[in-house]
């Protein structure tokens, strides 16, 4: 356990009625690409602390990027003189009691440490296998992590956990047309990272011709890097307090309510120890659990720590996050769909292969747009014609939701700059769903 | 500074003796705190502290950086090391050497003055500027339900002591405030969220200019008639004219990020995408009309977006991006200054210690008009007002945009008439900059944190403009 979180909890304890010391170690590198060569190599050997002090129900969050315990002593004890002239926190519901502390096996792989150093041979077989392909260039990274997360706590809890992560994502260019995948885990896997390269050549090659649709409803499937992002959203919104203040679609339904079809279902899975979001326990010190957000359509759960919980007479699901309660992993439900098989499943519609920049109109109503990036694939009578451009999904989560008819069985591992939260997603048939580009 | 500069200058001798061809270290240190309101109920309090030093080296024409937050000499030598061990690794798979510009290093040091320091603003004072503004607007609101309104206030110290091997050494000071304010209003099924944003680099004085108890009761008054009015506009096409708020994100998303020189040369290619912008178009190509000025200036005193020198000791100036509608000067740094055969013009920005300087936007507006408001809509027959907006987005090469419009009101016989709910605005690039009508004289700024780099960096910036008609456009609704 930390010296320095024993430090700062022997010291603070006496001063305040609670104290909570998280704090995270990391050595991380990352090797960023640009048109098939490293742009910059990043290394990072970072100590994050965070505090959470209650005193009368007041109630501070102090976040330090600094090892300094004198310093952060000396803040906290400024912190305490405004105890009596401020009011209580809304959020203020006491610690829980300690959860067990027993850390998941199987989070680290030596080997993500012991390629630190040197991770040039596994960006080339990474870039190899996408210019295998027949690609122009590639861009991208490789991330490889090391994190050692503590929790102590005037309650009596204190754990420690590490683990090991590889996140990669390869873009890959032919001409004008490109195409992306991504992997993320918390073990390294060569045929995995080989397999972003492959993905991203495979579908920057798929079709050498460009189509032309207008505006209109389409049958479309998304990929696992479209389903990952736009569940993320969704996760986020699931968070509970974003559900109190009204910024979530979850906060027009109570649990039971459907908000989907009967085939779409959404887990947070904080201990799946191959997804690198993996935590045995909360910020609060509260053994974390799997558990549904949404299945067969049905919502389940929101996600909440103890104060979230409290307001609504409810026990903490294991998710906090001292203010926002927030999904650890996600895992969306997989079908019956053959992957081979997706132009003939769409038969006529779009195939849309990544995304980005989704933006909300409307969190309570969940109204939002999404611009497809890389190859989108235009599908008449099951045949791919070509490469529509650059379009946008423009809909409501519930009408989103609502029109998935199925999924494929193969599900993909999926972490990248726009999939924040690691998601296991398979692709998605979503029927008769707006699909909109600018007239000029 | 907490580091002494004996220490730095120590880091860069140890760069250059393991073999570093250029050496550059940051001290950075953000500090500040943050109070959330719901309501008028204290949420929660959060103070933070990031310090740390960033280090990047130029190791046989490969980039290393390498970030910590530990000011021990051993950890900071490690880093070092570590920046150029793991630089040096993977040069080999360059094929091309990552070379800088030559520029004149940076030498000064400068703050930013404030009337009201920020960090002599009480915590307590802070609640009650976010209380204040509920007050104001919650008895206010009477047909429709203000369901919740958020409030967050930050101030955020930032200090940097960039040095460099090639005699760069530049200190700055730079306090910002922010407030941002969610808010939720319900009528009769019907909903409607805004995000309402202040943001400045000066000190507590601002507060009093912004007047955000005002502002805020203001614009949510007209956003309830919005709510309980707002129809939807027609299926034909209308003439289109667009607030200086819309403006301000249309120009830094349409001209700021393209004209971002590493992302035309594809450095974020995987992340935030390219540009339709290529290196070759640059002087030649007409993106649209002769009212197509925009201008991106760092040096704006008490802007959000304010620096005098950038994170590699470059002096910041002023930039055409695009001038009278020719793509006019990319954003440079120093490496892509040298692919350019050109000078730095001073962009590179990091968020903190931990992040490596990279090309950013600072404060970006379009050029005012000489017309009055007034004057832009007296001719419209039949036409749109999008005064604010919520959704937006645009592709990642910059050209095909989305705006969904919040304060909306159609414009009938030249006067401003009902007001509209949400009205879709989709169109591209070209078309927005060779569709400037008329602009008028106003000069609006607005706060925004632009993301971009991987790990993702927040940097806060500037954008604005002026009020802008624009040609006849076909509106869409959501679905």
């Amino acid at each position: 356990m930390s010296e320095l979180a024993y430090i700062l909890l022997k010291t603070l304890q006496n001063k305040f009625d609670e104290v909570s010391v998280l704090i995270e170690e990391k050595n991380n590198v990352m090797v960023k690409l640009w048109n098939s060569e490293p742009s910059v190599t990043q290394s990072w050997l970072q100590t994050s602390i965070q505090l959470r002090l209650a005193k009368s129900r007041r109630l501070w969050i102090l976040d330090y990027d600094s090892k300094d315990p004198l310093y952060i002593v000396k803040n906290a004890e400024e912190v305490l003189k405004l105890a009596s002239r401020i009011e209580e926190s809304e959020l203020y519901a006491p610690l829980p009691e300690p959860g067990k502390c027993s850390p998941l096996t199987n989070t680290y792989d030596p080997n993500v440490e012991s390629s630190m150093n040197d991770p040039s041979r596994l960006v080339e077989e990474m870039v190899d296998a996408s210019i295998s392909q027949g690609v122009d260039r590639v861009a991208g990274t490789l991330t490889l992590s090391k994190t050692r997360t503590i929790l102590v706590d005037t309650r009596g809890f204190e754990c420690s956990e590490e683990k090991t992560g590889v996140e990669a994502y390869i873009r890959a260019f032919k001409g004008e047309f490109s195409g992306h995948w991504a992997h993320g885990s918390t073990k390294l896997d060569h045929n995995a990272i080989r397999e972003v390269g492959r993905k991203a050549g495979y579908y920057a090659t798929i079709t050498n011709k460009k189509a032309d649709i207008s505006p209109g409803e389409y049958n479309v499937v998304i990929s696992p890097l479209v389903a990952g992002n736009l569940f993320n959203y969704l996760a986020y919104m699931a968070s509970a307090l974003w559900v109190l203040i009204g910024f979530s679609v979850f906060a027009k339904y109570a649990p039971g309510e459907k908000i989907g079809s009967d085939v779409i279902s959404l887990y947070d899975k904080p201990r799946d120890v191959t997804l690198p979001g993996v935590r045995s326990f909360d910020d609060e010190g509260v053994e974390t659990f799997d558990k549904p957000i949404i299945e067969n359509g049905l919502i389940k759960n929101v996600l909440h720590n103890t104060a979230t919980a409290s307001k609504l007479q409810l026990k903490s699901t294991g998710n906090a996050g001292w203010i926002y309660p927030r999904a650890w992993n996600l895992e969306i439900s997989s079908g019956e769909l053959k992957e081979e098989e997706l132009p003939s499943i769409v038969k006529n519609g779009l195939i849309i292969t990544n995304n980005w920049y989704t933006r909300l109109q409307n969190y309570y109503e969940g109204y939002f747009s999404t611009v497809s990036r890389d190859v989108a694939l235009l599908v008449r009578n099951g045949e791919i014609e070509g490469h529509v451009g650059r379009v946008r999904i423009a809909t409501s989560y519930p009408r989103l939701l609502s029109s998935i008819t199925g999924a494929t069985k193969n599900r993909y591992d999926i972490a990248w700059w726009e999939v924040r939260i690691p998601t296991r997603a398979p692709f998605l048939a979503i029927e008769n769903i707006p699909i909109t580009k600018p007239e000029a | 500074m907490e580091v002494s500069e004996d220490v730095l200058y120590r880091i860069i001798e140890r760069g250059l003796a393991l073999g570093a061809k250029y050496v550059e270290v940051r001290f950075q240190n953000d500090y500040g705190y943050s109070v959330t309101l719901r309501n008028n109920k204290l949420m929660g309090t959060g103070v933070f502290k990031t310090k740390g030093v960033g280090i990047r080296v130029l190791v046989n024409g490969s980039l290393g950086f390498a970030a910590t937050n530990s000011l021990d000499l051993e950890d900071l030598y490690k880093t070092v090391e570590n920046a150029y061990i793991r630089a040096k690794a993977t040069s080999r798979l360059r094929k091309n050497p990552i070379e800088f510009s030559e520029e004149r290093p940076g030498r000064a040091k400068y703050r930013v003055v404030e009337k009201k320091p920020l960090q002599e603003l009480k915590i307590e004072d802070a609640i009650n500027v976010l209380s204040e503004i509920y007050k104001n607007t919650a008895g206010e609101i009477k047909e429709a339900k203000l369901v919740s309104m958020v409030k967050s206030l930050d101030i955020h110290i930032q200090e940097k002591l960039v040095i460099t091997s090639e005699g760069g050494y530049v200190e700055s000071y730079i306090p910002r405030l922010f407030i941002g304010v969610n808010s939720t209003l319900l009528y009769q099924g019907r909903s409607l969220q805004r995000r309402s944003e202040f943001g400045a680099s000066r000190g507590a004085e601002l507060i009093d200019e912004w007047k955000p108890e005002v502002k805020v009761r203001d614009e949510l008054l007209n956003l309830e008639k919005v709510l309980i009015k707002g129809t939807t506009p027609p299926n034909e096409k209308i003439d289109v004219v667009v607030g200086s708020e819309v403006v301000g994100l249309i120009v830094h998303e349409s001209s700021g990020h393209p004209m971002e020189a590493d992302r035309i040369l594809g450095r974020e290619a995987a992340q935030a995408g390219e540009s339709y912008v290529k290196p070759d178009m640059i002087g030649k190509f007409r993106v649209g009309n002769e009212q197509a000025t925009v201008v991106e200036d760092p040096t704006i005193p008490g802007s959000y977006g304010f620096y005098l020198y950038d994170d590699e000791a470059v002096r910041a100036r002023p930039r055409y991006l695009y001038k009278e509608g020719l793509l006019y000067e990319p954003l440079h740094n120093r490496h892509t200054a040298r692919i350019f055969n050109t000078s730095s013009n001073g962009a590179a920005r990091a968020m903190d210690y931990a992040s490596e300087p990279i090309i950013r936007m600072s404060n970006t507006y379009l050029t005012p008009g000489d017309y009055k408001f007034e004057e832009l809509i007296e001719d419209i027959e039949l036409g749109l007002f999008v005064k604010s907006y919520m959704e937006w987005n645009i592709d990642d090469a910059r050209w095909n945009q989305r705006y969904v419009g919040l304060e909306s009101y159609m414009i009938r016989n030249g006067e401003l008439a009902e007001p509209v709910l949400n009205p879709v605005l989709e169109f591209t690039t070209g078309w927005f900059y060779s569709n400037i009508v008329a602009k008028d004289r106003n000069l609006e700024f607005y706060p925004g944190t632009c993301g971009k780099g991987e790990p993702s960096q927040g940097v806060p910036v500037w954008f604005g403009g002026p009020n802008v008609r624009l040609g006849k456009m076909r509106v869409g609704v959501l679905k």
